[in-house]
């Protein structure tokens, strides 16, 4: 078929993204400029938890330059209640009713409560000073015990209280048995704290509303135009045609541009009080404070187990914490349900959970959101292999699931079929060789220097294995339109919106081998509600499959349609037809040739086309995913723990991945390598921190919320396990959330085996330095 | 000067601004004016006056940091420069700057108090004065200086035949401000210790002194022991601050560490100036 | 609030503007000159993506006001590239796949210029600590590190700023 010597995919071609990254020539969202734009600024309570009982906006109207202050009150008139883009992952769970700017109470510090628009951003803070807000404070709801409260004061009246759902143990397999059998039973209480996405990029959006045709047309930085759409139109209460969602370039995500946020919405109502456009982009304080936060969970873990090791069952009661206004949080624990015995044999579960509200930033999707199902299990299994005084990689490759044998699927009826876990294990431990490892360990020990191993495995949904909904899951089918230019170029719409991930480049790859040209000849167009095809956008680390997918299918698609064409043209049969060096010729005689764009303008000649012939050279493809299939992998670090000062450095660290095939070798690596980075940092740097009194939020610059740099992230050592190939034609599957899914508990299980002489246990996976020396008792733990 | 007079607590001198500017867009600081010093050449010199180090107040901490003098005449100074942020704040950054912003976490207010040095303010209305650094810094983010006033050089000693100097800091990442930082000189004669000091950062809201470990060492034998037992003597009277980055136990701690390290560090250098 | 007349040379070209004191360099650049390349990721000097080349020595131009700009040289990420041509940097990043989403990547680049004018060949660790400084949240720097060392080696020529 291929006829071309060069193969695209599975090559690091070079990305098409970057000449324009790299000349500064990109346009982010803060980077859009229309005639007449106007700037705005929020004004946001200081208060985590209060009533306000009256807001002033005289002074702050005087101020030359600005043009309009808007009360919440002022934007309840302009907009719909509802649950905003939170309401695409409710199901079925209860939905408080809130305005878009808060009106009669604050929920958390932050929470907005006007909106300024002025000539200038400075304009627009100066008078947002100016803005009179009168607070009656209320009790704040910090800690899960005051959540939990029935006489704490609810943040949500219409909820009646501070819990939002409690799910009763959901059991499976036999879970009685297997703890009466069990020979011995580990328990543990793990804490994972709070922590966010933090792209380099805050959140922003320009808002165009044009009164003469009462179109919308917005600037984005959103993971999905079509979704960031629906919430404009509905909440602004316009026809879906009226809105129209562009995105240009995206300062990375990670889950948190999803949707329309309740700032966005503001902009768009004031947009279309004013008749002018209106930019606003938050500041790096409002990011860290008010746009999102994930990962706070804590559990309750009881694992049955065998002397020899093996994992009988376990029981889990998991209590998340999903802030103020609804996010992803009380999705969160069906997931975690879903995913955690992993890829191993635990054959019962009882899992309960309990959602609480409190007056923190909103639970939202960061990075493989559900990812606390791998740091728990993956550290009740060292925790298990200390108990027994086992090596951990045994315990897990006692445990781990062998291709081919029984059991076929996890206990909560997911399918294992086709899982490279025991192959991950087995390639760590050649790469690692954890004999000589312990060795050089014992010996650092009578040197007082103190290394540590830690191993982890996991598998991911990428897009996971096929289930009556298809391969994709929930998310539906990926659609894709395909067209041949009257230039002999492959145009392809996507509705995946690149933040980082390169689907320009490797979309084009696909469709470049698939159809028959080469790479620069096809142009990936993303990001535009008008020509995009629906869909959800990227997320989930669904594009690999799905879009890879639906790119191979559709441009093998438009190429049938092409020859078909074709052979109408040359009076010959499709099978005759030869597409290479971006033409059509007939097979065996070169002499009867034509480019591709003079076919794609045949299509466009009255009288040229067959009667048969439907419209355009264009295909809309759809594809549910095909046979899916898991992501996963084992990673393994290398720690060194300076006991003097707390502190710990990432001596090696080490990946085996299975992702399926690969489309973009590069761009796959530097996925897991920042998911990686995220998992370290999360470890040894980042918590969303609040004092649980006031409820005041305490890392909300750069000063306190500490990214990793280059200091602190290591080489990382990257192997491809060969797949199991489940799909006749699309075996691609997601990397993108991995890597922050597995790192955290590979470094906490790699530095609890570093102090392990000192007997320390980690239960929690915050990990700083004066942490680090109150769990070797160093120091004392100071609260 | 003058502007600053007119304008009294309203105004502030802007030297490199990696300090004032932050401030200004996070809005925790709304001087109605900003005197900017960039302009005055003369504050821009290093010159050596004897045996006095002479640093201007504008001199960029980069520059100092590539400044063959400073090496010579003052090698703390030029030990605790690289640990100040990264290159691209330290390009900007001025030696007065941050003297005059007086960080608790900052290294140069301590290596000035540690140094003796002499800071020279300036006002319009009253001429020149010489602040001693023991003088210098009175509190949580405030000197000496009256709001009509600018630091417009520091004079520094170059340091006795035998002395060796050391400064270390642990910090959460490269480049970050101190947790804990501690600056130690030690002067040895006959094999014995003639002078020791020892400066700590982060520990308080200034740059103090630990006198306690000051006095155990004066004449002592500089062994490891001795440093140890005056470290952990001079870390019990301290109250450090707990923070998100770590709790006044793990500072008194880290105190207690670093001016071991430094003073052993410090000794090791004096004998080989010796 | 009274203005003040800056005069300075971008991109080795001359500028001017009009501007409040308290305007920094980065919106200067940003919203007067439009030059959008120099990116805001935290505007308190923390995260360096507003990182440009003033007289030569890197400085996070978030953390300098426009008028403290007066007459100086200024190179941001729009001059590294001649007429449309990316220089040897920006090729080396390109070949080692050196970014992702973009947004850090003009302070790089200009951190980077700079570290090579005064180190032409810089060794893993010694990049890593001149980079420490700048924050990239996608790739977890060892492509970016790459890169620098792809660059530095292309043919043993140093990196010069253009001025």
């Amino acid at each position: 078929m291929q006829n071309i010597a060069e193969r695209f995919t599975g090559a690091s071609v070079k990305r098409s993204e970057d000449p324009r990254i790299l000349t500064g020539t990109g346009r982010y969202v803060d980077d859009v400029r229309l005639p007449g734009m106007l700037h705005a600024a929020f004004v946001r309570s200081p208060f985590a938890h209060a009533r306000i009982t009256n807001i002033d906006v005289t002074e702050a109207r005087k101020v030359p330059g600005v043009i309009a202050v808007l009360t919440g009150g002022d934007l309840d008139t302009l907009t719909v209640r509802g649950p905003g883009s939170a309401g695409m992952f409710a199901g079925n769970l209860p939905m408080p009713s809130f305005s878009i700017l808060a009106t009669d109470k604050v929920r958390l510090v932050g929470d907005p409560v006007a909106l300024v628009v002025a000539e200038s951003r400075y304009l627009a803070e100066d008078a947002g000073e100016l803005v009179e807000v009168d607070y009656e404070e209320l009790p704040a709801v910090i800690t899960q015990e005051q959540a939990l409260d029935p006489a704490g004061p609810p943040i949500f009246e219409d909820l009646g209280g501070n819990v939002l759902i409690h799910s009763p143990a959901a059991t499976f397999g036999d879970v009685e048995g297997a703890f009466a059998r069990a020979d011995r039973v580990v328990r543990a209480e793990l804490r994972q704290h709070r922590h966010q996405n933090v792209p380099m990029e805050c959140r922003g959006v320009v808002c165009s509303f044009d009164p003469e045709s009462g179109e919308l047309t917005v600037y984005s930085a959103t993971q999905g135009v079509h979704v960031a759409r629906a919430g404009f139109a509905t909440q602004l209460d316009m026809p879906l045609e009226k809105v129209r969602v562009l995105a240009g370039d995206i300062g990375g995500s990670f889950g948190l541009k999803i949707g329309a946020a309740r700032e966005d919405i503001a902009c768009g109502a004031a947009s279309r009080l004013l008749g002018r456009p209106i930019r606003w982009i938050e500041d790096r304080s409002e990011n860290l404070t008010t746009s999102g936060q994930a990962r706070d969970e804590s559990f309750e873990v009881e694992a049955a187990i065998s002397d020899q090791g093996d994992i009988l069952g376990l029981r889990v009661k998991m209590i998340i914490d999903t802030g103020s206004y609804p996010g992803l949080g009380g999705m969160l624990p069906e997931m975690v349900k879903s995913m955690i015995c992993g890829p191993y044999k635990i054959g019962a579960l009882s899992f309960e959970s309990t959602a609480v509200i409190t007056n923190k930033a909103s639970y939202i999707a960061y990075r493989g959101p559900w990812a606390s199902e791998t740091w728990v299990r993956e550290r009740m299994i060292d925790l298990i292999a200390k108990e027994l005084a086992m090596e951990p990689l045994e315990v897990r490759l006692r445990n781990v699931v062998t291709r081919g044998e029984p059991p076929l699927e996890t206990v909560t009826g997911r399918s294992l079929v086709g899982l490279t876990s025991r192959e991950s294990l087995e390639r760590i431990a050649e790469l690692v060789d954890v004999e000589a490892f312990r060795r050089r360990q014992a010996e650092a020990r009578t040197h007082g220097r103190y290394l540590g191993l830690g191993l982890a495995t996991y598998i991911e949904a990428a897009p996971g294995p096929r289930t009556p909904e298809g391969g994709g899951g929930v998310l539906g089918p990926e659609q894709m339109r395909l067209r041949l230019e009257e230039d002999g170029t492959v145009t392809v719409f996507t509705s995946q919106m690149p933040h980082g991930q390169g689907h320009q480049t490797t979309l084009a790859q696909i469709a470049a081998d698939e159809f028959g040209v080469p790479f620069d000849q096809v142009r990936v167009v993303v990001g535009d509600t008008d020509v995009v095809p629906m869909g959800f956008g990227t997320g989930g680390s669904r594009s690999a499959t799905l879009a890879g997918g639906v790119t191979l299918h559709g441009a093998r698609a438009l190429r049938a349609k092409v020859l078909e064409l074709a052979a109408h043209l040359f009076e010959a049969s499709p099978q005759d037809m030869e597409l290479s060096g971006g033409g059509v010729s007939v097979r065996g005689v070169p002499a009867r040739a034509l480019p591709l764009g003079e076919i794609a303008q045949a299509a466009h000649q009255p009288g040229r086309v067959p009667p048969e012939f439907e419209g355009d050279l264009e295909v809309i493809s759809a594809y549910d995913g095909g046979e899916g299939g898991w992501a996963g992998g084992t990673h393994a670090a290398i720690v060194e723990v300076d006991v003097d000062t707390g502190q710990v450095r990432v001596e090696r660290y080490l990946v085996a991945e299975d992702c399926g095939v690969l489309i973009n070798p590069a761009i796959v690596e530097g996925q897991v390598r920042g998911g990686v980075a995220q998992g370290i940092g999360a470890v040894l740097l980042e918590r969303s921190a609040y004092d649980p009194d006031s409820g005041q939020f305490l890392s909300s610059t750069f000063m306190d919320y500490l990214l990793p740099t280059a200091c602190e992230i290591p080489r990382i050592e990257i192997d491809h396990l060969e797949t199991v190939p489940l799909d006749a034609d699309v075996n691609f599957r997601g990397v993108g959330e991995g890597g922050m899914i597995i790192a955290p508990p590979t470094v906490c299980n790699a530095i609890e085996d570093a102090i392990s002489p000192m007997g320390a246990r980690v239960l929690e996976q915050h990990l700083p330095p004066c942490r680090i020396l109150e769990l070797i008792g160093a120091i004392a733990t100071e609260r | 000067m003058a502007l600053l007079q007119e304008h009294g607590e309203d105004a502030r001198p802007l030297a490199g601004g990696q300090s004032l500017v932050p401030l200004l867009s996070l809005r925790l600081a709304r001087p109605s004016h900003l005197v900017d010093l960039a302009g005055i050449s003369e504050l821009g010199t290093i010159v050596v006056e004897g045996d006095h180090l002479v640093i201007g107040a504008m001199v960029r901490e980069r520059s100092a940091e590539r400044h063959g003098d400073v090496r010579r005449l003052a090698p703390l100074l030029a030990q605790a420069l690289p640990l100040i942020g990264h290159p691209a704040i330290r390009s900007r950054g001025t030696i007065g700057g941050s003297l005059s912003h007086a960080d608790p976490a900052a290294e140069l207010p301590a290596v000035a108090l540690l140094l003796d040095a002499d800071l020279v303010a300036q006002s319009s209305a009253r001429g020149t004065r010489t602040i001693t650094a023991a003088d210098f810094f009175i509190g949580f983010f405030t000197t000496a200086l009256e709001p009509d006033e600018i630091l417009t050089e520091v004079r520094i000693h170059r340091p006795p035949p035998g002395t060796g100097s050391a400064i270390e800091e642990v910090a959460r990442r490269h480049g970050d401000f101190a947790m804990v930082g501690a600056a130690a000189v030690v002067r040895l004669e006959d094999g014995k210790i003639a002078d020791a000091r020892v400066a700590l950062t982060g520990v308080s809201g200034v740059p103090v002194r630990a006198t306690e470990a000051e006095t155990v060492l004066d004449g002592a034998e500089p062994t490891e022991e001795a440093f140890a037992t005056a470290a952990e003597e001079a870390a019990k009277s301290l109250s450090p601050p707990a923070d998100l980055h770590g709790s006044s136990a793990y500072r008194r701690h880290l105190a207690a560490l670093l001016m071991r390290r430094t003073l052993k560090l410090a000794a090791q250098r004096a004998r080989e100036a010796a | 609030m009274s203005t003040f007349d800056v005069e300075l040379t971008v991109n080795g070209t001359s500028r001017q503007g009009s501007v409040e004191p308290r305007r920094t360099l980065a919106d200067f650049l940003r919203e007067d000159l439009g030059l959008t390349g120099t990116h805001l990721g935290c505007e308190h000097g923390v995260c360096g993506a507003c990182t440009v080349l003033v007289n030569g020595e890197p400085a996070r131009s978030c953390l300098m006001l426009a008028v403290q700009a007066r007459g100086a040289d200024i190179l941001t990420v729009e001059g590294l590239a001649t007429d449309g041509v990316m220089n040897p940097l920006q090729q080396a990043m390109w070949e080692s796949h050196g970014f992702q989403c973009g947004f850090c990547t003009p302070g790089f680049l200009m951190q980077i210029t700079a570290l090579l004018a005064e180190n032409p060949n810089p060794g893993e660790a010694e990049i890593r600590e001149a980079l420490s400084g700048n924050l990239c949240r996608c790739t977890g720097y060892e492509s970016i590190v790459n890169g620098v060392l792809r660059a530095a080696g292309h043919d043993g020529s140093p990196i010069e700023p253009q001025h």
